[in-house]
């Protein structure tokens, strides 16, 4: 788990609600499928938002953590 | 019937479910008088015909002639009669529908009163059924259906992350036993936020300081079914705050800073599930006004000296009818408060609501049709920009970049808090 190959960084830091899910969606084509995008969040919001945006898509958070402020997300693309 | 000609009858029979004599109204007295290109934006701001209100209605007009109205049937050439399934049509429909904003300031010119943005829930009605509906919208509202679905797995990390909040609302309110009020059986009010912190904790500190018996929601008011146009979608939405208040035994529904939001759960929920809310819905903008009057917070008059200019929200102003609680709450923050002009029911729509922001499509007209906004603001003079609704903060933030006002743009609540008397509990 510790070495997942990221395909795509995003820095959604200072954005709020719907902002982080949007640019996740927007950017989702832009890896292959079983692509990871790796988006640093800073509102809590993203903490449902997100997750339920994957799960509602069919695609999968492989990983979510939390550095200080920084929600981070492993988002991987399933289809 | 051939497949063609029955999914035709079934387009045709979904247009007809949703023609009440209202709307009925609205597609055969509109007389072409042309007055309501200078009421919207984004007409006046790109002078593009897709964009003016009378056209957009028209699309639907143009099916509702021909297949609804005995001179259409008999003469569908006279009034340019399309069909529902026509590609080209719905192409037109889902840029000029989906661009739309839903600020109803051209219902406010028109001299028949004709709401285009009730036309256009027609045409979100037709785009959804045609497979057209917006994609983003489509995965916004689905993602907070499931969100209502599988709460218990979120609302146990998301308190933990809001801890750091607590901390700083208890460093502000000089109480060590302050926090943020979860869960609370029978509290007088449910208080429904946005997603994140920002409209959490100026609320938060607010309601301690007035003594308010709270508890938060664990949803969010933002409801982007309504800005999709699916109703189903919407209600579900709009339900989980709805079955909360009923679980809570709450005596009040309290909106945050949120125009949609107000609509929703005043004016639509009720059309959409037929059934009242479980306790009334009240604004936060009227609640602290009301805090504000009877004594129950003290603001140091005066205490923002920088000049602060305020954005009505059409959904907060022109549609729900609050122009004076949020100005009140406002002026008793500054010493410098500057109106825009025009202003209340004839303000310019920021440009980025009907979930816009979330639509980058619509990036262009966002941008373009902001410059009314932009040069209200600039206008003024103002260092602030208040205004009570996460889209219009959004857009006005993204004016702010591209426009270069130089404002710093703030809630209504930031500026209670900013100027709040802490008095110790
Ligand atoms: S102002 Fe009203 S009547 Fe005149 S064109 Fe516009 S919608 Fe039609
Ligand atoms: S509701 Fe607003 S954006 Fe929509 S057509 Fe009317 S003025 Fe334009």
């Amino acid at each position: 788990m510790d070495d997942i190959k990221v395909d795509l960084e995003l820095d959604l830091k200072g954005l709020l609600c719907p902002l982080p899910m949007v640019r996740v969606s927007q950017n989702i084509s832009k890896v292959p499928v079983g692509g990871v995008i790796r988006a640093t969040a800073t509102d809590p919001g993203s903490l449902a938002d997100i997750p339920s945006w994957a799960r509602s898509t069919g695609n999968e958070i492989i990983k979510q953590e939390q550095e200080g402020s920084n929600l981070i997300y492993y988002i991987k693309r399933i289809k | 019937m051939t497949p063609e000609a029955n999914a035709r009858a079934e387009l045709l029979q979904l247009i007809d479910s949703k023609m009440n004599r209202t709307l009925k109204y609205y597609l055969d007295t509109c007389v072409r008088c042309a007055i309501c290109k200078d009421a919207c934006h984004q007409y006046v701001a790109t002078g593009d015909v897709l964009y003016l209100p009378a056209y957009r209605a028209e699309l639907i007009r143009r099916i509702y002639k021909k297949y609804m109205t005995g001179s259409g049937r008999l003469l569908p050439k006279l009034f340019e009669g399309r069909d529902p399934e026509d590609d080209v049509l719905l192409d037109e429909l889902y840029k000029t529908t989906y661009a739309c904003t839903s600020c109803r300031r051209c219902m406010f010119w028109c001299p028949f009163s004709i709401d285009t943005s009730w036309v256009l829930a027609v045409a979100k009605a037709l785009l959804l059924a045609t497979g057209r509906g917006s994609e983003i919208l489509t995965q916004l509202a689905d993602s907070a259906i499931d969100k209502g679905k599988n709460i218990d797995l979120y609302t146990g990390v998301i308190r933990e992350v809001l801890k750091g909040s607590e901390e700083e609302m208890r460093r502000i309110v000089q109480d060590p036993s302050a926090g943020f009020v979860y869960d609370k059986q029978g509290a007088d009010v449910l208080y429904v936020a946005l997603a994140g912190t920002h409209t959490i904790l100026p609320a938060a500190i607010v309601f301690h300081q007035a003594g308010e018996d709270w508890t938060l929601s664990s949803f969010e008011g933002s409801n982007y079914g309504y800005f999709l146009g699916d109703t189903v979608k919407a209600k579900a939405i709009a339900q989980r705050i709805v079955d909360e208040a009923k679980t809570l035994g709450v005596k009040e529904i309290v909106m945050s800073e949120c125009g949609h939001a107000h609509r929703v759960m005043r004016d639509f929920y009720r059309m959409w599930a037929k059934e009242e809310l479980p306790a009334p819905m009240v604004s936060i903008l009227s609640k602290v006004d009301g805090y504000i009057k009877d004594g129950r917070i003290k603001v140091t008059p005066g205490k923002i000296t920088e000049p602060v200019t305020y954005h009505d929200p059409c959904q907060i102003g022109r549609n729900f009818g609050l122009f004076e609680e949020p100005r009140n709450v406002v002026r008793a923050t500054c010493s410098d408060f500057r109106d825009m002009t025009p202003n209340r029911q004839k303000q310019w729509c920021c440009g980025g609501g009907g979930g816009l922001v979330a639509e980058t499509e619509f990036d262009d007209v966002r941008l373009k049709s902001g410059r009314l906004k932009a040069d209200q603001i600039k206008a003024t003079g103002a260092k602030i920009l208040v205004t009570p609704c996460e889209n219009c903060r959004l857009q006005i933030e993204s004016l702010n970049d591209h426009y270069d006002l130089g404002v710093r743009v703030s809630a209504v609540l930031d500026l209670v808090v900013e100027a709040i008397e802490i008095k110790p509990r």
